[in-house]
């Protein structure tokens, strides 16, 4: 018996340990962005059946809460950031908010990451302190952080709960540049007669690529028009050497084809008078020769 | 050789190279070691998988022929393909031996192909070091 009943419990303990039902369990969201991982863990406080929940004994007025529950929520950048445009060194922050019945909230991220909800920090020189203004949203049960907006810059990332959503505007460091200036421009500039090649290497077909500089940018098209490309920057990566950033609909960049494919411009007398298409395989993909 | 016909294929193509990389285990994200390794004193290519251990992948054979034409050089470049946390690994020359990571990894492959193409070409390692990590890294 004490033995079947020792076997049982060396069954169920570590069940006993991992599982745990919590009222705010226990939730993450990381998102990459040109290579910054930036990273949000925190419990998840239900409403169950609380409406309104700020201003009440269950989020006070002028309260330094955290957004989230029992350990604070914590923010963790894997590289420099900018949030609403404060720098935001790497690290690992606990995430605090002044949570204010009519002006802008304040959104603290205080560098001592591992603290209880209970014990909001003071105001210190080390902290990040950023004021927000608010948003009304649809009712959220679960409070709920997320990168809903992404672009190839940064995004937002949001905080909802109840009908509060605060939004945050997360600047990356760009891995990549994609102006050029026009002093650096004007000797790719023209047009290109362009051969792609075949899975033999031969000659498959013949078009125009243009390459101009527009809005402080170094841009190329063919001609006929290429459906997915577009007329797309040509962004450099070293010295005659650059890759295509592809645009949306609203002119901004949303994809960087590297290292799917690199242009690589050659000289001849010092001046660019071809230009060759390779693939992530170094394969040649096509080949341009200055028409004029 | 392969060659994509057009430039949706291309994509296409690419795309499920990747897909291939992440499926296999393979992480396509850049390496984060933040040098290249020092090539290591007589190297030699005498562990790069062999015509007979590549009878599976035979269009992959020149490359590996190539790659063990100059370990000097291969064994100088860091993989940005994030294989580099096994223990045996040292460079992207290990990639070219033992389980032959390149023979399925597009990055490994691509980042052979364009340090022995720019050796041909006359550009020292450290040329090619920069080339590779405009274009890898």
């Amino acid at each position: 018996m004490i033995l079947r009943f020792s076997f049982l419990a060396a069954l169920s303990l570590p069940v006993a340990v991992e599982a745990q039902i919590r009222a705010s369990e226990i939730g993450t969201i990381s998102q990459t962005i040109d290579g910054t991982v930036i990273s949000v863990e925190y419990s998840r406080p239900r409403a169950r059946g609380r409406d309104p929940i700020f201003g009440t004994k269950a989020v006070r007025w002028d309260e330094v809460w955290t957004p989230g529950a029992n350990w604070a929520t914590t923010l963790d950048v894997s590289k420099p950031v900018q949030i609403n445009g404060h720098p935001v060194a790497k690290g690992k922050y606990s995430v605090w908010m002044v949570v204010r019945k009519g002006g802008p909230w304040t959104v603290v991220l205080d560098p001592r990451s591992h603290r209880y909800h209970m014990e909001p920090p003071d105001s210190t020189k080390d902290q990040v302190r950023i004021p927000v203004r608010i948003q009304t949203a649809p009712f959220t049960d679960v409070l709920a952080w997320s990168m809903p907006e992404l672009r190839m810059d940064g995004g937002t990332l949001a905080m909802q709960w109840e009908r509060v959503r605060v939004p945050l505007d997360v600047k990356v460091q760009p891995s990549l540049v994609s102006t050029l200036p026009a002093g650096d421009a004007a000797e790719y500039l023209g047009e290109y007669k362009f051969v792609e090649l075949d899975s033999a290497g031969k000659e498959s077909k013949v078009t125009v690529f243009n390459i101009t500089h527009e809005g402080g940018t170094l841009k190329g098209r063919w001609t006929p028009d290429d459906p997915y490309m577009k007329k797309f920057a040509l962004i450099r990566i070293s010295p005659d050497w650059f890759v295509p950033g592809v645009y949306d609909e609203s002119g901004t960049l949303y994809e960087v084809l590297k290292p799917d494919i690199t242009v690589e411009f050659k000289r001849e007398n010092g001046k660019i008078a071809s230009f060759v298409i390779r693939d992530m395989e170094d394969n040649v993909w096509g080949t341009g020769t200055r028409k004029r | 050789m392969t060659k994509p016909l057009d430039r949706r294929t291309f994509l296409t193509a690419s795309s499920a190279s990747i897909a291939a990389l992440l499926f296999s285990g393979r992480s396509a994200v850049a390496s984060t070691v933040p040098t290249h390794p020092t090539p290591r004193r007589g190297i030699t290519g005498s562990k790069v998988l062999t015509r007979e251990q590549l009878s599976k992948t035979p269009a992959l054979i020149p490359l590996f022929d190539s790659i063990r034409e100059i370990p000097e050089v291969i064994d100088g470049i860091r993989c940005n393909c994030g294989c580099t946390n096994p223990p045996e690994f040292y460079s992207l020359l290990s990639c070219y031996e033992a389980k032959g990571m390149a023979r399925d990894c597009v990055i490994c492959q691509g980042q052979g192909r364009l340090a022995v193409r720019l050796h041909k070409e006359g550009k020292s390692l450290d040329q090619i070091r920069s080339a590779i990590d405009a274009k890898f890294a």
